[in-house]
């Protein structure tokens, strides 16, 4: 009895935080369907809004993608073997190390974007391309997908598998991509979800180190939130909507699969 | 093979369409599209001049704080900010001296006699009412109105240490309260009292939350207003406060070392000529140049014994105090 | 022979090698730049460190984000656990729904506040309808503390639920067996399970809440978060060596309280 009356608290309680992340977000849905907000519903639906917002802002959707598939990318060719040499060196310069990775995570992006600014501003063509943003995106992300990675990686046994396959002859780049990297798909595919997820909404660096020719989609988002009607703000939002659950969906289904596998 | 040929053939011309049209770009700060109408403008601007203008939504503090930071290599060719920030990109080397077409035409007020900003339009503050979100209350006619208890919750304005809007609120209530420049004890005092009134001090424009109700009072300029009531048809009313008010310019500047500074040239042009000019006015804001204003827009504005109310500064004497202003509202405004 | 620590070690090259360029070097000119002064008003830092208003507003922002942090991962830890060990139909669709705030800017949070407990919020409706007066609280702290947690709850439930997967259940059994009540598994196996993952999602999340600045920016409270002082600094008339300075030992500060809880962790015996 006891038992059940606790699951049905939790269970309230785990609903209750589902309400609170998503009726916000379904309110906001909603007002890009209105055709007048303040008036509410009764004025009728319309997409209107969202044709609206897609005639203005659809490069912004392409450049957001572009950057966070460049950006997982990126993060995954220099995250993971420095996932792997941190687990490997476990020693004062690798704690180090992993705190200096945090740092841009903890310094507003403000102040990283006019330190980035003032340093590499000068070199115009990289200055007005996308990947300026890129490299922002990229320091950002980093620390998440190295820790889960570095997590898995302590889990799983390695120095035994790696040992074996030494034994059998196969060299150290060889033993790492054939070996650990297959052995931490879960992880990775973890990081690579979170960094997708966390460049496509990058906003505080990307607001300094965009131009009017690079414009991303948060900052679309914070522009029409700011200067144009809510119902406009909010198609644009139902847009982000609908290219990123899905995204988030299959990315969770996968590494869900993977992970299972794993312990089997 | 003819189809290929054809699709071949429409490729190339789309690819040279584009690379026409990135040869024709100038970049401007601040050049939101619904603030002063700046999409119709710059769509007036592609058509007559050719040069294409992306729309930008930084506002005058942001733009030169960008400018000064990407001194080495600018990205923007123009920018677009409120007086006192002329003055500032001046004194801080970020803009060029030019002199556009009709530049004989803009009083000496307005403009700095070397060309490095020059006044497009400006705009005179007062109170902007969601008059429906007022729940029935009478819609407020001066500053003293607004610490009214019955409008509890209801008053924004912007942050006057960090918009320009937000200045230029303070220097007017400081002014209509019975100070001047040197003295902003009035205007500290006013915020002080309103700050019991549960205001809301928005950072950046907040025109989308006057219309959807959020923020029923607002202080802001009148041609938000008028394109509240006019364009997006809300019933918003527009009140030049009893006490008093100012009218700012809007400048504009050329970047110095602009990377596309022909195409900006020809922006700044445009902006002051007569098409441009007849543009702003449709937009409600007063064109600098001396020209007669459509009647149908002229009947829309509130009438000259109201503007009587609205007086003018010395811009520079602005300028040069705004910094220790700021300084002061953040400390003992809480 | 199994590789060694010290060959181990290149492979961390292309990783340092990306932030010594694109961190350390604009850090370094940052940290230069907050030594500049302005107008004879003494360097960045002096103005910093003595001035009673930004050492107020970093304090305020030291707390908020030590208490958002250790409130969503209560919160994040029970839905987390609840969820990773219940399957129904619908769960990784739910789950994703409830990562993608996530994604969201700091501003569209804010917004979002505004949509629940703003002038026109659905707590205002709410508060009408059963008090007669309106629940405003969008634009106090409380508002911004809210905004905190809607971006950090996500994180902690993910981690959560990842790190739930390789918890060893029958460790659980075992006490259960033993006759231990639920509260005495919960504090006794499952806490300690989780306790590394805990930890290192609380380090992030504090760090983002402390760096976090469109949630602040939007909802425009009178209190001023240092990255909102920052921005303040920033536009007014681009003050860039005291807004240099403010970055650093906001960012040196949140670095501090990392180590600390670094150092406490290690000598509390869990293994991070």
């Amino acid at each position: 009895m006891k038992r059940s009356s606790l699951f049905v608290l939790q269970l309230l309680f785990t609903l209750l935080v589902c309400a609170f992340m998503l009726v916000p977000v379904l309110m906001s849905l909603l007002a890009g369907l209105t055709r007048n907000f303040f008036v509410g519903v009764s004025s009728g639906l319309t997409f209107d809004w969202i044709v609206q917002v897609w005639q203005a802002y659809s490069p912004t959707v392409w450049l957001s993608l572009q950057l966070a598939v460049a950006c997982a990318v990126c993060v995954c060719v220099i995250g993971v073997p420095a996932a792997y040499a941190l687990v490997r060196m476990n020693n004062c310069f690798s704690r180090a190390f992993e705190e200096l990775m945090v740092l841009p995570v903890a310094m507003p992006g403000l102040a990283s974007a006019l330190a980035l600014l003032l340093t590499y501003g000068q070199f115009g063509t990289f200055r007005s391309s996308w990947l300026f943003i890129l490299v922002g995106h990229v320091l950002f992300t980093l620390p998440f997908l190295v820790r889960p990675v570095m997590a898995v990686m302590q889990r799983q046994h390695l120095p035994v598998l790696e040992e074996a396959a030494a034994s059998l002859g196969a060299g150290p780049i060889k033993r790492f991509f054939s070996v650990v990297v297959p052995n931490c798909r879960a992880g990775i595919l973890a990081g690579v979800l979170m960094v997708v997820t966390l460049s496509l909404g990058e906003f505080n660096l990307t607001w300094m180190l965009h131009t009017p020719m690079t414009k991303t989609l948060p900052v679309g988002l914070a522009d029409s939130y700011a200067s144009a009607r809510l119902e406009i703000a909010s198609a644009y939002t139902l847009i982000f909507l609908l290219m990123i659950v899905p995204l988030l969906i299959a990315l969770q289904a996968i590494s869900a699969r993977l992970s299972r596998g794993e312990r089997r | 093979m003819r189809a290929l040929s054809k699709t071949l053939a429409a490729l190339a011309l789309c690819g040279m369409a584009s690379l026409a049209q990135a040869a024709d770009t100038a970049i401007c700060y601040n050049c939101p599209p619904d603030w002063a109408d700046w999409g119709t403008q710059l769509k007036a601007i592609a058509a007559s001049t050719g040069v294409q203008v992306p729309l930008d939504n930084k506002n005058s503090g942001q733009s030169l704080a960008q400018l000064v930071a990407e001194k080495a290599a600018p990205v923007a060719d123009v920018v677009y900010y409120g007086v006192t920030f002329g003055l500032q990109a001046q004194k801080a080397g970020v803009v060029d001296g030019y002199k556009p077409k009709a530049w004989d035409q803009i009083p000496a007020g307005l403009k700095d006699p070397a060309g490095h900003w020059f006044a497009i339009h400006s705009g005179t503050l007062g109170i902007m009412v969601n008059v429906d979100a007022l729940g029935g209350l009478p819609v407020p006619q001066s500053w003293a109105d607004l610490l009214k208890p019955q409008y509890k919750g209801m008053v924004g304005y912007l942050d006057p240490s960090s918009a320009f809007v937000g200045y230029v609120s303070a220097v007017a209530i400081n002014r209509a309260m019975g100070g001047d420049l040197d003295n902003f004890a009035p205007a500290i005092d006013y915020f002080q009292k309103l700050a019991k009134n549960a205001p809301i001090v928005p950072k950046q424009t907040a025109y989308a939350r006057v219309l959807s109700g959020e923020l029923p009072i607002l202080v802001d300029y009148d041609f938000n207003a008028y394109r509240a009531r006019y364009k997006d048809n809300a019933n918003v009313a527009f009140v030049i406060p009893q006490e008093g008010s100012i009218s700012v310019p809007y400048v504009m500047s050329l970047v110095a070392n602009a990377p596309h500074r022909a195409n900006g040239k020809k922006v700044l042009d445009f902006v002051l000529s007569d098409e441009g000019q007849a543009l702003w006015a449709k937009a409600y804001l007063r064109p600098v140049r001396p020209m007669k204003m459509p009647a149908e827009v002229a009947a829309q504005f509130l009438p000259d014994s109201d503007y009587a109310r609205a007086g003018v500064v010395d811009y520079e004497k602005m300028a040069a105090v705004q910094e220790a202003f700021a300084a002061r509202y953040l400390n003992e405004v809480k | 022979m199994a590789t060694s620590a010290k060959h181990a070690s290149w492979a961390l090259a292309p990783a340092f090698a990306v932030l010594l360029a694109f961190w350390l070097l604009p850090l370094a000119h940052l940290i230069v730049l907050g030594t500049e002064s302005r107008d004879s008003h003494g360097s960045g830092y002096w103005q910093v460190l003595s001035s009673a208003q930004y050492l107020g507003s970093l304090g305020q922002t030291l707390v908020l984000a030590v208490v958002v942090t250790l409130v969503a991962l209560l919160i994040g830890g029970i839905s987390g656990v609840f969820l990773a060990r219940q399957h129904f139909f619908g769960r990784s669709a739910l789950v994703a729904l409830l990562t993608f705030p996530l994604a969201f800017p700091g501003v569209v949070v804010g917004f979002l506040v505004i949509l629940l407990a703003g002038r026109q919020g659905l707590l205002a409706s709410l508060g009408l309808q059963l008090a007669g007066e309106r629940w405003i609280f969008a634009y106090s702290l409380a508002g911004l503390f809210v905004g905190y947690l809607y971006f950090s709850i996500p994180r902690v439930i993910l981690t959560v639920m990842a790190a739930c997967e390789s918890l060893d259940r029958s460790l659980e059994e075992a006490a259960h067996s033993l006759g231990a009540g639920h509260w005495r598994v919960v504090c006794d196996v499952i806490v300690p399970g989780l306790a590394p993952a805990l930890a290192s999602c609380g380090a992030i999340c504090f760090a983002t809440s402390m760096g976090a600045f469109g949630t602040a920016f939007t909802l425009g409270t009178r209190l001023n978060v240092t990255p909102v002082a920052i921005y303040n600094v920033f536009t007014n008339y681009a003050n860039f060596a005291v807004a240099a300075a403010l970055s650093v030992v906001l960012g040196a500060v949140t670095w501090a309280v990392l180590l600390l809880t670094r150092r406490l962790v290690k000598n509390s015996g869990t293994v991070l």
